[in-house]
């Protein structure tokens, strides 16, 4: 049929927009996956599963001896000291600088010695710039507090007022009332409406920017917007909305973390790379004074969490995974002096403190206890602190 | 030398012993239809793009557990046409519950060489229609082949494939006359 014929033709005519370049793009991230799975070789490919089937029928035997319970536990405690033996509280922080610890009972600042003050009964709370106000948020209401929990300001919405971000400068704080993007200067005057309706996720304040902060849209873009005269720098195609919004100490990377995606824009919101993420947890922060940040990335056919070095240019380089542990990574934050980075490993319990620059890891367990434990019925990952930001980025 | 279908098998057995030069074999052969492929059917090109990638490392992920005996192609391209689908149908959704925004953005939504007039008839037709016509016409599956891509009756794609063609068959008579 002719028909057929001239459909077929027309479409093996059709070239997608920037093929080539769109190709080159993708060829170093599929080497990099590559390089970072595990080969299954010969003998693991076809032995492992008589080798599952020896070890379920060992295991039932020796679950159900005496002696056999002495070899299961022996097992478990080899496990538990080849990795890191958890200190049973944060008696002290391993680098400088208080963290902000949101919780579910609350924002806690803990100090480089442990010592910690809740800040109320707010739902959250990010740093100001240099660590003398906390904005926190909670039902209707967005607030400035001094480290104590002294309120110096607060201004009511109508709508579930969240995300309150201080501006880098300090004279701005922004936040979300429902779905509206909201402005107000830093001492609490002149609060505005910046945007009707936006994205879920919270705004991010461009560094070394004039009152620039990006945004999502309810589709998905990404916008940056000079809040003082509500101009759109930029803003690109639609995509996922994201959870995360995360600007380089420079403000010339910005990561656009979704729960299926990772994109990475430049500064004028050209998009360098991006990958699709799998279902799972995830998560990214930034390395001080550098494009290369962390990024949680979850299998899940291993169950693993992996922490994997990354780069915000247009080739992301080779993924290095720093760390891996079964289970659900949850929050990281990294120290003022870049030297640690905070992981929260939820199954765990625990926190877990890497040193960047050597192979140092720190744990410490009991984390839902110290920041006021969990309800009776709740799962151990909603009573786990949800973020955590070291002492003094702006946000969390 | 050998045939394409040995060809392929060879670069997967390389691969999967960790050969980066067979995988960027296998990459090569089939990225620019599965990137076009993915485009055709969502009609946005970042999104394309996307879609592309995740297909190729979610096929880097699970190589070691790929039968070698089975083609390369439908494997990646059942991926990338479903998830081509997935991301049209919600594109569609929030489009119906978005506000019309003004302004700059980059879009790399255009259609490049393709002539507007069947693209104006592809980008008419449903996300699922679009996959059948571009399984059937670009990617050249049979329709009992496209039908176990999709997990859908073979009735299903034949009356697919009629409806899309029928409109497209339509514009191309229009921009001959």
């Amino acid at each position: 049929m002719s028909g057929d014929m001239e459909v077929r033709g027309a479409l093996q005519r059709i070239q997608a927009p920037d093929e080539l370049d769109a190709q080159r793009r993708a060829w170093p991230l599929v080497r990099t996956a590559f390089d970072a799975r595990e080969p299954v070789t010969w003998p693991r490919r076809n032995l492992r599963p008589v080798f599952a089937a020896v070890l379920a029928v060992f295991v039932s035997a020796a679950a159900f001896s005496p002696p056999g319970r002495a070899l299961v536990g022996s097992v478990q405690d080899a496990f538990t000291d080849d990795k890191v033996k958890p200190r049973p509280a944060l008696t002290s922080l391993p680098a400088p600088g208080p963290l902000l610890v949101n919780s579910q009972r609350g924002p806690w600042i803990v100090q480089f010695d442990g010592s910690k003050r809740l800040l109320g009964q707010w739902a959250e709370g990010s740093w100001s710039p240099r660590a003398q106000h906390v904005v926190v948020t909670r039902n209707h209401t967005v607030a400035a507090l001094l480290p104590n929990g002294t309120v110096r300001w607060s201004i009511a919405r109508s709508g579930a007022v969240r995300a309150g971000r201080w501006s880098p400068d300090g004279f701005r704080v922004t936040y979300l009332n429902g779905r509206e993007l909201r402005v107000v200067a830093g001492d609490g005057t002149d609060d505005g409406s910046l945007r009707r309706v936006v994205g879920a996720t919270p705004p991010a304040w461009r560094p070394e920017g004039d009152h620039e902060l990006v945004f999502s849209t309810v589709d998905g873009r990404i916008e940056l917007v000079r809040t003082d005269t509500a101009k759109t720098v930029w803003r690109t195609a639609a995509g996922e909305v994201p959870t995360q919004l995360v600007w380089s100490e420079d403000g010339e990377r910005l990561l656009v973390l979704g729960e299926r995606s990772l994109r990475v824009l430049d500064a004028d919101g050209r998009k360098l790379w991006s990958i699709g993420l799998p279902v799972g947890p995830s998560g990214v922060a930034f390395v001080r004074d550098s494009h290369r940040f962390v990024m949680i990335r979850f299998s899940p056919a291993t169950g693993l969490s992996n922490l994997v070095l990354l780069q915000a240019e247009t080739d992301p380089g080779e993924a290095r995974v720093l760390y891996s542990a079964s289970g659900d990574f949850g929050t990281l934050a990294v120290s003022p002096n870049g030297n640690w980075l905070l992981v929260g490993w939820l199954n765990a319990d625990q926190w877990i403190f890497l040193r960047l620059s050597a192979s140092k890891v720190q744990s410490v367990s009991n984390i839902v206890e110290q920041f006021g434990g969990a309800a009776p019925s709740s799962p151990l990952s909603k009573s786990f602190p949800k973020s955590v930001s070291w002492c003094c980025p702006a946000s969390p | 030398m050998l045939g394409p279908g040995r060809q392929e098998r060879s670069w997967i057995r390389g691969a999967q012993s960790g050969s980066v030069s067979d995988l960027e074999a296998l990459f090569r052969e089939h990225w620019p239809r599965t990137h076009r492929a993915a485009f055709l059917v969502v009609q946005d090109g970042a999104a394309a793009e996307d879609i592309a990638q995740e297909a190729f490392l979610a096929a880097v992920r699970n190589l070691d557990r790929f039968d070698r005996k089975r083609p390369f192609g439908p494997w990646l391209h059942r991926i990338v046409v479903n998830r081509s689908i997935d991301w049209a149908r919600a594109k569609a959704l929030r489009r119906e519950t978005a506000e019309v925004e003004s302004g700059d953005e980059f879009d790399t939504g255009d259609l490049g060489t393709f002539s507007q007039g069947v693209a104006a008839g592809l980008a008419s037709l449903k996300p699922e229609h679009r996959a059948v016509i571009v399984l059937r016409y670009l990617l050249e599956y049979t329709p009992g082949e496209i039908a176990e891509l999709l997990d859908v009756p073979r009735g299903t794609v034949n009356s697919r494939l009629r409806r899309g063609l029928d409109r497209l068959e339509e514009i191309i008579d229009r921009e001959h006359k």
